[in-house]
């Protein structure tokens, strides 16, 4: 049989029709979209044994309790434990990729020493040489951790202990000032408020420690017309907090410390409150001039604030003026007021900007990217993220987010005492050190941060007073041994002392102090501490444009 | 027994922190593309900032989380979807998107009245030996297709394997609550099943002060908001643009 050409194109046409009616070409179309979707360096997430274990943030000085999921033995998810007494499982929005951080393209890696790349050893040499050579500063940014012990220990005969503090701190100064009690053992009783007037202080957005407001706004405020406690928000510019707050009064930038002069003489010569005191150096015309409000508006305020006792006003930073108000209202020291939470803590010195008389300065990587010393001295700057154009001599790269053992003592603005420990879930890469490993590299007889750790187990264990809030709620008096409660703290378990001491502090106004203006002009965007936020949450924010990003800030 | 898986969002709690959208995006292993503009980035959840167009005291603000609404009825993005990459599932009611059968026509995308769905216009990456962070519950998606809010369907997965490895064949509720369910400080966002009729988000979506987006449509939307502010109701029925001060628009 003889095969023509037209054979040939029936038959091709012939299968070419019956090969459409086969599953071959659309299983192969398939296959190759697939295949251009899925190239191998797109990556995969790692396999292994999910596990969830408990431990807390320790991003900035508040440490809110955290559930973090663990895969193949590194943290692929964080959310908050609702186990933790204060934090009651909200976390501030970077808790929530927070693990992703230490993976931040502008992670640090390795010693620079003056932008170029150096070691360990050299940058060992040179801290020793500088100790022996003259005094010696070590700056912590938060103070009464393990590794606080380490570094003052450290300095005892070569220099000297400094901490920067945070706003929230910085607002409790002036009872600090006047009571004599350090600032730090201070702290806001904001759960027994009924009224809380906040001058500039973003508390729905940040401030203090993020979950303990939000969570108290949204169970006796959010959405009720009468609701049991009023948020009053006094600021020049619609914050997140304004939006929701009960009442926001609009003033003009800087004029927070007049508002407050101003509420006190009509809380004092209306007779609103039983305090006497000195009176207000500005009149109520005066005051209104300043802060761009109406002296009818001001009388209001006045009226309506002590409408729903307790009172509690909070400043945004250290404002004498606003501090000398909660005299006035007789909110310090007293239920749903300032409370003194502990009686142990002792004073610490601010460090200023200005540093002189110094050969080094030691700078922890707890301290803000934005606080920047100015001085002579050699600056070793400890800091697991570049936060951009340093001035530092030596930049030493510090273990990033849960990459380090450390404890967790009472946040800032906490009314009560607590204690926890945060061990370290994630690997940190070989070439970073925590500044209490440096130094404890330099001086081997140095107390290290675990020996610390079981001391202060063993005094919370021999005082046997509080409680340890966990998987159970456990009074400290029912553990048998120290080894048992330091068990249940290395799991995630928070120790909470007695209940504040309220009768313990006392402010006595003489004379009405000066007021100062705000340090930061606009919150629109809050406080971060940290010097890099997480890609996820950069990108976020810039899609849509829900908050500014600290990208880009220079220190 | 099926359920109907929903949420009310109260708006009068909502801070607009965004702690909503970022656990979302950890949880699905969204990826920190930092070439994405606000129009071509990938946000299944988008906190909107809307204001009343008010000044001084007059001024009023809501935050409004948008995410995919899981409508139940004539699902627009399930009809025009060429490739059935898009279903209502009828044990959940949960929206499902499937990226494996998606070609990336962006017909749902069009389809969708509440802008919810996202095209992946990228390779997904992360810093190098990040893949050690993300989430292995959630498959990272390709290049070329769309994505959307699945209600956190792994986490549903997960709490159905527990129940059945106790022989139970119902989830304990308390084991599926969606990332950002879990993650909101004020307790704005709830979840629960609407076809349980003593779940408590069974009564709250009949509350007077309770709504939904574009309800004139008829896609019965499963995410219900609420707020007592009357001005933030008359949002619902809004075609989109006015007062609102994102980016996205």
């Amino acid at each position: 049989m003889k095969v023509t050409r037209r054979d040939l194109l029936v038959w091709s046409a012939g299968a070419t029709a019956g090969l459409l009616f086969t599953p071959v070409p659309w299983k192969l179309l398939d296959d190759v979209s697939i295949w251009s979707q899925n190239w191998p360096w797109i990556p995969q997430p790692t396999r292994g044994p999910v596990d969830v274990k408990l431990s807390f943030c320790t991003l900035c000085p508040n440490g809110c309790g955290m559930r973090v999921r663990m895969a193949g033995g590194w943290p692929v998810g964080v959310a908050g434990a609702g186990c933790h007494p204060v934090s009651r499982g909200a976390l501030c929005p970077l808790g929530f990729a927070a693990h992703q951080l230490n993976w931040h393209p502008r992670r640090l890696s390795r010693v620079c020493y003056r932008g170029n790349t150096s070691s360990w050893g050299e940058a060992r040499v040179a801290f020793t040489k500088a100790c022996g050579e003259g005094p010696i500063m070590i700056i912590d940014g938060h103070p009464g951790r393990a590794a606080s012990s380490a570094f003052e220990t450290f300095v005892q005969r070569r220099g000297s202990y400094r901490v920067v503090p945070g706003q929230e701190t910085r607002a409790l100064a002036p009872y600090g000032t006047w009571s004599g009690i350090p600032a730090a053992a201070l702290g806001y009783d904001l759960e027994n408020a009924g009224t809380i007037v906040s001058f500039g202080a973003p508390l729905l957005d940040g401030w203090g420690t993020p979950g303990r407001l939000t969570r108290l706004w949204a169970e006796r405020a959010a959405g009720l017309a009468d609701p049991q406690l009023h948020l009053i928000q006094v600021e020049p510019s619609f914050s997140r907090t304004a939006a929701r707050a009960w009442q926001y009064v609009t003033i003009r930038a800087g004029g927070e410390g007049a508002v407050a002069e101003g509420v006190a003489r009509v809380l004092l010569e209306e007779h609103l409150v039983p305090a006497r005191g000195p009176m207000p150096s500005l009149t109520l015309v005066e005051v209104a001039e300043q802060a761009g409000v109406s002296t009818d508006a001001i009388r209001d305020l006045a009226r309506t604030i002590v409408a729903r006792p307790p009172v509690v006003a909070v400043a945004d930073d250290n404002n004498p003026a606003i501090a000398a108000l909660n005299v006035v209202l007789g909110a310090v020291g007293a239920r749903g007021g300032i409370v003194r939470r502990s009686k142990h803590i002792r004073q610490d010195v601010c460090a200023e900007a200005a540093i002189r008389g110094m050969r080094a300065v030691l700078i922890d990587s707890t301290v803000p990217w934005d606080f920047v010393p100015q001085t002579d001295a050699e600056v070793f700057r400890f800091a697991a993220w570049d936060g951009g154009s340093t001035k530092a001599d030596w930049l030493l790269p510090a273990p990033g987010f849960l990459e380090d053992l450390t404890d967790v003592p009472t946040a800032p603005t906490s009314g009560m005492e607590t204690y926890a420990v945060a061990p370290s879930l994630a690997e940190a890469p070989t070439e970073v050190q925590s500044a209490a490993q440096f130094l404890s590299s330099i001086d081997p007889t140095l107390v290290t941060v675990d020996k610390v750790i079981h001391t202060r187990c063993s005094e919370i264990f021999r005082q046997r007073m509080g409680t340890l809030w966990g998987q159970d709620v456990t009074p400290v008096a029912k553990f048998v041994s120290v080894q048992k409660l330091e068990e249940e703290l290395w799991k995630g378990a928070v120790w909470i002392g007695e209940p504040h001491h309220a009768g313990g502090l006392r402010c006595q106004l003489n004379d009405w102090p000066e007021a100062i203006g705000p340090a930061r002009t606009s919150n629109a965007s809050p406080p971060w501490l940290v010097p890099v936020l997480p890609s996820l949450a950069s990108k976020l924010y810039q899609e849509s444009g829900l908050r500014e990003s600290p990208e880009g800030r220079s220190a | 027994m099926s359920a109907r898986y929903g949420m009310v969002i109260d708006l009068d709690r909502c801070t607009g922190c965004g702690a909503c959208m970022m656990a979302c995006a950890a949880e699905n292993n969204v990826p920190p593309v930092p070439r994405a503009t606000p129009r071509t980035g990938l946000t299944p959840m988008l906190v909107r900032k809307v204001s009343n167009g008010g000044e001084g005291v007059d001024r009023r603000e809501v935050f409004i989380p948008i995410m995919c609404m899981h409508c139940e009825r004539e699902t627009p993005c399930v009809g025009v979807c060429p490739q059935q990459a898009v279903e209502v599932d009828k044990a959940t009611g949960i929206v499902m998107q499937m990226p494996q059968r998606c070609l990336g026509c962006r017909y749902c995308m069009t389809a969708c009245p509440y802008h919810a769905r996202y095209f992946n216009w990228w390779d997904p990456q992360w810093p190098a030996g990040m893949e050690k962070a993300l989430n292995p519950g959630v498959a990272v998606r390709m290049r070329g297709v769309v994505e959307k809010c699945n209600l956190c369907h792994a986490r549903l997965h997960s709490a159905t394997q527990k129940a059945a490895a106790t022989g139970k064949r119902e989830i304990n509720p308390a084991d599926y609550v969606p990332a950002c369910v879990e993650a909101c400080p004020t307790a704005a966002i709830r979840f629960g099943n609407l076809a349980d009729k003593h779940d408590p988000l069974s009564l709250e979506v009949r509350s007077p002060d309770t709504f939904r987006f574009l309800t004139r449509l008829g896609t019965e939307p499963k995410v219900y908001y609420k707020s007592k502010e009357a001005w933030v109701r008359a949002l619902a029925e809004s075609n989109s643009g006015s007062g609102v001060e994102t980016k996205r628009g």
